[in-house]
């Protein structure tokens, strides 16, 4: 033990520093500093789940690596989370682990985050903000759920940045990213109903995304005009990796939601608006040498209307959408995770 | 002082416990022999393969018989691919690694190989020697050699893959034939 050899017991502060300092020699640390995890907050986290300690949540068989409920309590205190959140950290890591492009991503030069989404009543429960900020900082619960994914890729499968994990550029907010959605201001039934549970009943989605970008439109009262500068961003080349298509998803602000909404359109009828305009002539992308796929005129640069994932989340203080990029060609396997609690 | 901290790097399986893999003999000639190709789905690797495989039977006298690719770049070659690579080939070529997840899967799939007593070479681009290390050090064989070439593959021309693949082969035929304790295992 090198952390601060002289840390005396009769100094709780420093005593709780040298803890810190000593997690991160230990090489546990993302960067920042983890709150050390004992067995009675292990416990605290395992009396929240049915499930029990030992069950294998996860495995990468090419990296002879599995994680237990128990270790991802460990992880999940580490990240900063209180026990009560652990059944949300669960669901969360189960969304993320059945998406398709999971198993190889978390080593992909691409570096994708997971992108946790809270739907249900646990949002008011637990303090997981959904309206202004959403996308962070500034919660406890949203910032250390989103962690704990991380530092369970990181400590329970052993993929370390630029050892497994070759993220070329990474991304801003990996790990970082969860949010609630703002289902009292969405015009449509929440993302987990689309993912096949039950509005109402608290759930948990997850795409892996490589980055966001905002659409700020506050000019016009038009859907369709709205709906074009969404399309023209979601059409652009650059998130274009080759083969069949691109992939494209929106965080849409309350306002303009609300507009889609009042004018009529569903959560399917923009989807399909978006899947018909976000187009490209092959021409532009073989000006970008991105041409060797792209055959059909005009070409869609997104898989399927419905492979268009669309949440509502933030205030309704000013008409700002953001688009999101998934990682890979598979978008969104389409399935919410309920969340269980021990009591139920 | 802080034992009582949970270590959440400790999961059921640690790779610490598994055996250091045994690499096979090394033939002394490639001559006369079978030669099989592993490659995996990144943009130009089956190009690269097939003009190695094509200068490695032009130089040395092998005979390729088969040449497969393995459907996705983060697990190991299926088991069936092993099965057709250890039943017809004498020896294989593995590549081309040039991306996180595939660079590291292409030495598993190497190490694989030399278990099944198949002498085996990787080529994996030059950028991600790091994660191709950490591989070998989860399969139990810390130092395993493989072969590197410039990154970036997937951008090259024909000529350029060529060009690429030409220049790799002597050190394929090294990597093939050399005694295993200096080709393959580390010092």
């Amino acid at each position: 033990m090198t952390a601060s050899p002289e840390a005396s017991t009769d100094d709780p502060v420093a005593l709780a520093k040298a803890a810190i300092e000593y997690c991160y020699e230990q090489g546990w640390s993302d960067g920042l500093p983890m709150v050390p995890a004992t067995r009675s907050d292990v416990d605290a986290c395992l009396a929240t789940t049915p499930h029990p300690a030992a069950e294998i949540i996860g495995s990468q068989p090419h990296l002879s690596r599995s994680i237990t409920v128990a270790q991802a309590a460990a992880n999940a205190i580490m990240a900063g989370c209180k026990p009560e959140y652990f059944p949300v950290v669960l669901a969360a890591w189960q969304a993320v682990c059945q998406e398709r492009s999971s198993r190889g991503a978390w080593q992909s030069t691409s570096g994708p985050a997971p992108l946790i989404v809270v739907n249900g009543p646990v949002r008011q429960r637990l303090g997981i903000n959904y309206a202004g900020g959403a996308f962070g900082p500034g919660f406890r619960a949203n910032a250390t759920i989103a962690r704990s994914i991380g530092l369970m890729v990181r400590n329970g499968y052993g993929v370390r940045p630029q050892q497994l994990e070759q993220a070329t550029q990474g991304l801003p907010g990996r790990w970082s990213i969860c949010l609630g959605e703002n289902e009292e201001m969405s015009p449509w039934e929440p993302l987990s109903a689309v993912g096949g549970v039950a509005a109402g009943t608290d759930a948990v989605s997850a795409i892996l995304i490589r980055t966001v970008e905002y659409i700020d439109n506050r000019s016009t009262d038009s859907a369709e005009a709205v709906l074009t500068d969404f399309a023209d961003t979601l059409g652009r080349m650059g998130a274009y990796v080759g083969g069949p298509h691109s992939s494209g998803g929106l965080v849409l602000g309350p306002e303009h939601a609300q507009l889609l909404g009042n004018s009529g359109y569903s959560r399917a009828d923009v989807q399909q608006w978006l899947f018909e305009h976000a187009v490209r002539d092959p021409a532009d992308m073989t000006a970008a040498g991105k041409g060797e796929h792209v055959a059909d005129r005009p070409f869609a640069m997104l898989p399927s209307a419905d492979a268009i994932p669309i949440i509502v989340a933030g205030a309704a203080n000013a008409a700002m959408s953001m688009v999101f990029r998934p990682f890979g060609w598979a978008a969104w396997a389409g399935r919410s995770v309920p969340v269980e609690w021990k009591d139920q | 002082m802080f034992e009582s901290i949970i270590d959440p790097t400790i999961g059921p399986a640690s790779a610490a416990s598994q055996p250091r893999p045994t690499l096979a003999d090394r033939p002394e000639s490639l001559s006369g022999l079978r030669l099989g190709l592993l490659a995996n789905t990144k943009r130009n690797a089956e190009q690269f393969l097939a003009d190695v495989g094509a200068e490695l039977a032009r130089q040395y006298g092998v005979v390729p018989v088969l040449a497969t690719k393995k459907p996705n770049i983060v697990d190991t070659a299926p088991t069936e691919i092993m099965a057709q690579l250890t039943d017809q080939c004498d020896v294989v070529v593995v590549g081309v690694g040039d991306c996180g997840s595939c660079s590291a899967s292409a030495v598993a799939d190497g190490i694989l190989l030399e278990q099944a007593g198949i002498p085996a070479a990787v080529i994996i681009s030059d950028a991600f020697t790091v994660s191709a290390d950490a591989m070998a050090d989860l399969r139990g064989a810390p130092g395993y050699r493989y072969l590197t070439t410039a990154h970036p593959v997937a951008n090259l021309t024909a000529e350029g893959v060529q060009a690429r693949a030409t220049q790799a082969v002597p050190a394929v035929a090294a990597m093939l034939t050399e005694p295993v304790l200096a080709a393959a295992q580390p010092a």
